[in-house]
């Protein structure tokens, strides 16, 4: 029921020393690198923590959305939009992109954990 | 560098205000000058006005107000600049009075806090808010500050047992301090049980971000405040004995929340309140009242860790106890906190500055801390990633 990665989301890899960085950062935290490499965020990640929203910005026509942060194993991490049943603090997801706001031509693609 | 002190204060009833933008920020800021005796004639002497706002160019579609201001108070040709760093915009403003004071480039500067946010829907609000977000890695996914609360409080619980049921003892107090404070926008307090027990507290005070709900969250409020800073060595101009800033303290940290090296602290807060305890040679134990930026109930308890009157994970433990109530060990957000005295943001940290005023000089009848000396505040920014500390002494 969703679109495949019609758009990846990426992180940046300092080009100088490897550290990885999501999102974009002008200048590397490990050694102020101002090159990046990008490279797409996938895979499986690790819940760290959710929530149920209910009142949505302006736009959204739904009553709810579910939102998380994830922990990758490179050590990245990140939020996105959830899609699973019953979310756990712990559990495995998997990293897919996928219409995260509706504004015409305004559509955002972004990270969907399922 | 020169020693500053506040000699003057105002603020306005949050809740819906009645006038317009300049109308309330103006009441306030009237209401200062009349407490310090400045009639805003020829030779006022206010070198300087600051005007702390986030949203008067967005919502209020109007720009360059400081100026605006100074005119209409009939302070010109005072100096006048207007402070954006989101909801710590008014601590902010404090802080930079008070360094245009202490390098000499003024005597005395008038601080406006002035927010009005109910002229927009709640939705809009909501995303205006949250335009303080990452852009592409929070803003864009439909984030927004409850929902990071709700995260940050899901975390919060599971490390250290900390349950809803705590949070709804933070709300009660603080709701109950604010019916003591003329000013502020909620008085009425609710029923423990009815929002944290009852079976039908679903309907009572329903999810905003679980585990966030409906109580644990501050209300959406106008209002405006304002401080008279002075130099020390002028203060002798103003009828009240000034009260002085003994500390200054600010940190910054990432803008998105994800990417926090321990996604339970809040290091800003923490780095601040350092800061302001050292330039003031003060420590936790040397402060007799607080107020902390609850715009989400758990971030009273958080940060009254961070800022070092509990050990990690016990803040809850000390709301058990009392220890933040009036009469207690600290008593934290004696006017209602953002909770109940409402959050209008760039307002926030004159009016938490207001309060620690009104409590060092025992004017705050009815939520008076017996014999207080000496007042912490902290001025949240973004979701933690901007915290300005600071620390208010009572002259001897
Ligand atoms: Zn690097």
């Amino acid at each position: 029921m969703f679109e495949e990665t019609e758009g990846a989301v990426y992180g940046y890899r300092c080009t100088a020393c490897n550290e990885l960085h999501y999102p974009k950062h002008q200048v590397c935290r490990a050694c102020a690198g101002r090159e990046f490499e990008e490279f797409p965020l996938e895979g499986e990640a690790t819940l760290v923590t959710w929530t149920k929203l209910y009142n949505l910005p302006e736009g959204y026509m739904k009553p709810y959305l579910y939102f998380g942060i994830v922990a990758y194993g490179n050590g990245i991490r990140a939020a996105g939009q959830l899609e699973v049943s019953s979310p756990r603090l712990g559990m495995k997801v998997a990293t897919t992109t996928g219409l995260v706001k509706e504004g015409g031509k305004d559509d955002v693609i972004g990270l969907i954990y399922r | 560098m020169r020693e500053v002190g506040i000699v003057g204060i105002g603020h306005t009833k949050f809740g819906r205000s009645k006038t317009g933008y300049i109308e309330m920020a103006c009441a306030a800021a009237l209401e200062a000058l009349d407490d310090a005796g400045v009639k805003p004639l020829a030779g006022h002497g206010i070198d300087q006005v600051l005007l702390a706002t986030m949203g008067a160019s967005m919502i209020n579609h109007q720009s360059s107000v400081a100026s605006a201001l100074v005119d209409t108070l009939n302070l010109r040709p005072a100096m006048a600049e207007t402070v954006e760093n989101g909801p710590a915009s008014g601590a902010s403003a404090i802080k930079m009075g008070y360094s245009l004071i202490a390098s000499g480039m003024a005597d005395t500067v008038l601080v406006i806090g002035a927010e009005m946010m109910r002229v927009v829907s709640g939705w809009e609000g909501t995303d205006f808010v949250a335009t303080m977000l990452h852009p592409e890695a929070e803003y864009d996914l439909g984030l927004t500050l409850p929902a990071l609360a709700g995260m940050f409080t899901r975390l919060v619980m599971d490390s250290y047992g900390v349950t809803e049921r705590d949070l709804a003892l933070v709300a009660v107090k603080n709701h109950q301090n604010a019916l003591a404070n003329p000013v502020a926008h909620i008085r009425l307090v609710p029923d423990l049980h009815a929002i944290s027990e009852d079976e039908d507290k679903d309907a009572v005070n329903p999810y905003v971000a679980e585990p966030l709900r409906l109580y644990d969250v501050c209300p959406v409020s106008d209002g405006a405040a304002a401080v008279l800073l002075c130099a020390l060595d002028v203060a002798e101009r103003f009828p009240k004995k000034p009260i002085r800033i003994a500390g200054i303290g600010q940190a910054t940290d990432t803008h998105t929340i994800a990417e926090r090296e321990v996604p339970t602290d809040l290091y800003a807060v923490r780095e601040a309140a350092r800061q302001a305890y050292r330039m003031s040679g003060l420590c936790p134990d040397d402060i007799d009242v607080a107020e902390l930026h609850d715009a989400f109930l758990i971030l009273e308890i958080v940060e009254s860790e961070e800022v070092g009157f509990f050990k990690r994970g016990e803040g809850h433990l000390a709301v058990r106890e009392g220890k933040t109530s009036l009469g207690g060990q600290i008593p934290i957000n004696t006017s209602g906190g953002l909770k109940a005295k409402g959050h209008p943001l760039g307002a926030t940290g004159v009016s938490q500055t207001v309060e620690i005023v009104k409590q060092l000089r025992g004017e705050a009848q009815g939520r008076q801390v017996t014999d207080a000396q000496r007042g912490l505040l902290v001025n949240f920014g973004g979701f933690g990633n901007n915290v300005v500390a600071l620390i208010l002494e009572k002259e001897a």
